[in-house]
C-alpha cells in the first residue's frame, strides 16, 4: 500500500521563537483514517496547515498524494479536501452557489452531476437554493464535507470535525466519515481531542503534545501500552499522598489541584481498600478509567487531554466564529 | 436516540478539470462573481455607495450653487460662463467616489481572512494573485454602480450633460481605471492586515488630501503652488478633468486621451505592484 502522506522532520516555528510543531515524522497509508489526538494548542492544526500548503514549512519535508508540498503546492491542493473546525462557508450564498464557487476554485469543468449526488447523499437537496446562513450546524457541517469531496480528493483533512456538535450530529458525522473513507477510498487525516472519536474512527493514531508526537500506533496497540487502571478522586478531607500510596494495589499517586490520580493494577480490587482507607462520605467524586486512549494520554503526559490545552478559550473562539459566520 | 440509518446512494459521478488559462479564468470568475453577488445582495452597501455621492451633490453642490452668478463665474475661472457649480462638481464627485470604493475591496479581504474564508480559497489551487485581482476588479465594479444613479440625480438637479457616446465610453473607462488603481492600492496596503480598522484609517488618510488636491471640487487654479504640484500627479484630478470635459463642457479632445492614458498607466502600475505585494504578503496565518 502506498503512503498518501509522508512527512520527515516537519517543523513549524512562528516568529523565530515559538515552536508549534517539532520534527514530526508521518507515514499515512492511502485509504486509511489517521488521527492526530492532542489538546488544543498541541500543533494539530499547524500540521494540517503545513501539509495543505496554507502555512510555510520551517524545516523538514512533506509529500501529500505523491507531491512535494514545498515544491508543488498547487498539485497538492488539487488533490486534497478540507473540513474546518469552525465551519467556513459563505453565508450569503446558497449551498448550490457554495458548490459552484468550490468547483470554480478547483477548476472543474464538469461537476454538476456530482454536486447533485453529494447534496442528495447529505440530505441537502431540498434546501440547496437557500442561503446557508439559515442552515443548522449539522447541515453546515454536511455541506462542508460535500465541498471537500466535490473534486474527488485523494486526501481529506478534517480539523476537529465534530467540535461543538451535539451527540446525535456527532454520531451521524462519524458514520459519514467512515462511509467517505470506505466507499470513496479517500485517505482521512483527522484531528481531535475527543478520545472516543479517535478510538472509534481511526486505523492509526498519533498522540501529539506540545508539538511532538509522543506515541503512535493503532488504538489497540496504544491501549495495550497501559495495562493498569486509573482512579481519579476528589476528596473533602485532607488526604496525603503517603496515605493513598499505602493503600494496597496503588502503584502511583499524583495530584492536580484538588484531584488525586491513582494508578492501580486493578480498579475492582483497589476500590474496596480505598473506601476502607478513606471515609466514604469524604469522597466527593470518583472516576475509574480503564485502559483507553485517554489513559494512554494520561500515562504519557501526566494530565487529561481536556485539561492539557486551553479548552475554554478555544470553545469561546469556536462559538464566536459560528455566531460571526451566521451574521 | 441513535442517528438515522443512512440509505442514500454514494456519489459515483466524476468531475473534469480545466487546465491552463481556462482553469485560471475559472477561478478568477468564481471569485469575481462572488464579490458582485455579495455586493448586490447587501442592500446597505448599495444604498451607501449610491447615497454618499448624491449627498455631496445635494449638500456641497447645493450650498455653492447659491453663490451669485458673477462670483461663481469668477470662482470657476476657466469654465465657460454660465457653468453651474453642480455640473462642475458632478464629475469630481464621481471621481472621488471611485477613489474611496477601494476601501470596500480591502474590507472584503479582511472579512474573508477573519472569518476563515480566505483559508477555504487558498486551500484550493488558487493563487494569491488571482484572489487579489478578482477583489480589485470586483471592488472597481462596485464603484461603477454609482454612475447611472449620479447621472439621474444630476439631471434631476437640472444639470445638462454633454458628450458623445464615444466620449462617454472614454469617461467610464477612465473611471474604471481609477477605481481599479485605487482598489489595487488599498488591497496591496492591507494585504497582510486582519484589522477591521485598517482600511478605514487608510481611507481617511488618503481620501481627504487626494480629493482636495485634485480639482475635483474646485478649480486647481485657485490652489497654492504646492497643492497644484500634487494635483499634477493625482489621478483623481485627471479623472475629474476627463469627466468634466466630456459631461460638462462637451469638449472631448486629444488632451483627454492623455488623461485616459495616465489613468490606464496608474491602474496598470498599481495592479502589477499590488499583485507582487499580495503574492508575498497575503497570508491566512
Amino acid at each position: 500500500m502506498t503512503d498518501a502522506i509522508v512527512a520527515r522532520g516537519l517543523t513549524k516555528v512562528y516568529e523565530k521563537k515559538i515552536t508549534a510543531v517539532d520534527h514530526v515524522d508521518m507515514d499515512i497509508p492511502a485509504g486509511s483514517i489517521f488521527g492526530l489526538l492532542g489538546p488544543n494548542g498541541a500543533g494539530k492544526t499547524t500540521i494540517i496547515k503545513m501539509l495543505t500548503g496554507l502555512s510555510d514549512i520551517t524545516e523538514g519535508e512533506a509529500r501529500v498524494a505523491g507531491f512535494d508540498v514545498r515544491k508543488d503546492p498547487m498539485s497538492v491542493k488539487s488533490r486534497v479536501g478540507w473540513v474546518a473546525a469552525e465551519v467556513i462557508l459563505d453565508d450569503d450564498l446558497s449551498a448550490w452557489e457554495n458548490l459552484w464557487l468550490q468547483a470554480r476554485l478547483q477548476r472543474l469543468g464538469e461537476w454538476k452531476d456530482r454536486a447533485e449526488e453529494l447534496l442528495r447523499y447529505f440530505d441537502l437537496s431540498e434546501r440547496k437554493k437557500d442561503k446557508v446562513g439559515g442552515y443548522s450546524t449539522g447541515m453546515r457541517k454536511k455541506l462542508e464535507i460535500a465541498l471537500a469531496l466535490l473534486h474527488q480528493p485523494e486526501v481529506i483533512f478534517m480539523d476537529e470535525p465534530t467540535i461543538g456538535l451535539d451527540a446525535n450530529v456527532r454520531r451521524m458525522l462519524w458514520d459519514l466519515i467512515t462511509g467517505v473513507n470506505r466507499e470513496f477510498g479517500v485517505t482521512v487525516l483527522l484531528t481531535s481531542h475527543y478520545i472516543e472519536e479517535a478510538d472509534r474512527l481511526c486505523d492509526r493514531v498519533s498522540i501529539i503534545n506540545q508539538g511532538k508526537f509522543v506515541a503512535s500506533g493503532t488504538p489497540t496497540e496504544l491501549k495495550s501500552r497501559v495495562k493498569e487502571d486509573f482512579i481519579e478522586l476528589d476528596t473533602s478531607e485532607t488526604v496525603t499522598a503517603e496515605k493513598l500510596s499505602s493503600i494496597p494495589g496503588v502503584s502511583q499517586v499524583s495530584s492536580e489541584g484538588k484531584t488525586w490520580r491513582l494508578r492501580v493494577a486493578s480498579a475492582e480490587e483497589v476500590l474496596p481498600n480505598l473506601f476502607h482507607a478513606l471515609k466514604t462520605d469524604g469522597i466527593r467524586r470518583i472516576n475509574v478509567e480503564k485502559p483507553s486512549l485517554e489513559s494512554v494520554f494520561i500515562d504519557i503526559t501526566g494530565t487529561r487531554i481536556d485539561q492539557a490545552g486551553s479548552d475554554v478559550q478555544d470553545f469561546r473562539k469556536f462559538y464566536l466564529n459560528v455566531r460571526r459566520a451566521r451574521r | 436516540m441513535s442517528a438515522p440509518v443512512k440509505t442514500a446512494v454514494l456519489p459515483t459521478s466524476t468531475t473534469v478539470s480545466r487546465d491552463g488559462y481556462l482553469g485560471w479564468f475559472s477561478q478568477f470568475w468564481g471569485l469575481f462573481a462572488r464579490e458582485l453577488v455579495k455586493t448586490f445582495r447587501n442592500p446597505w452597501v448599495i444604498a451607501i455607495t449610491i447615497i454618499q455621492p448624491f449627498m455631496w451633490l445635494a449638500f456641497f453642490g447645493g450650498m455653492l450653487s447659491e453663490l451669485p452668478a458673477d462670483q461663481l463665474d469668477q470662482f470657476l475661472l476657466h469654465a465657460p460662463a454660465g457653468t453651474s457649480y453642480l455640473s462642475f462638481l458632478l464629475p469630481g464627485v464621481l471621481s472621488t467616489g471611485m477613489m474611496s470604493i477601494g476601501m470596500f475591496g480591502a474590507m472584503s479581504t479582511i472579512q474573508d481572512k477573519r472569518f476563515g474564508f480566505m483559508k477555504r480559497i487558498l486551500i484550493t489551487p488558487t493563487s494569491k494573485a488571482t484572489v487579489y485581482l478578482s477583489k480589485a476588479l470586483g471592488s472597481a465594479m462596485r464603484g461603477l454602480v454609482q454612475i447611472p444613479v449620479m447621472v439621474a440625480a444630476a439631471l434631476a438637479f437640472g444639470v445638462r450633460l454633454q458628450g458623445t457616446p464615444i466620449a462617454w465610453v472614454a469617461w467610464i473607462l477612465g473611471l474604471t481605471f481609477l477605481g481599479l488603481g485605487f482598489s489595487a492600492l488599498f488591497l496591496a496596503v492591507t494585504a497582510s492586515s486582519t484589522d477591521w480598522q485598517t482600511p478605514g484609517v487608510i481611507s481617511n488618510f488618503l481620501t481627504m488630501p487626494l480629493m482636495f488636491a485634485s480639482g475635483a471640487m474646485f478649480p486647481t487654479a485657485i490652489y497654492p503652488t504646492w497643492m497644484q504640484d500634487i494635483a499634477k500627479v493625482n489621478p483623481v484630478g485627471y479623472s475629474a478633468l476627463l469627466a468634466r470635459d466630456v459631461l460638462t463642457y462637451g469638449q472631448f479632445s486629444a488632451s483627454d486621451l492623455q488623461y485616459l492614458g495616465y489613468l490606464a498607466v496608474f491602474a496598470l502600475v498599481m495592479l502589477v505592484l499590488g499583485t507582487a505585494l499580495a503574492s508575498r504578503y497575503l497570508k491566512v496565518e
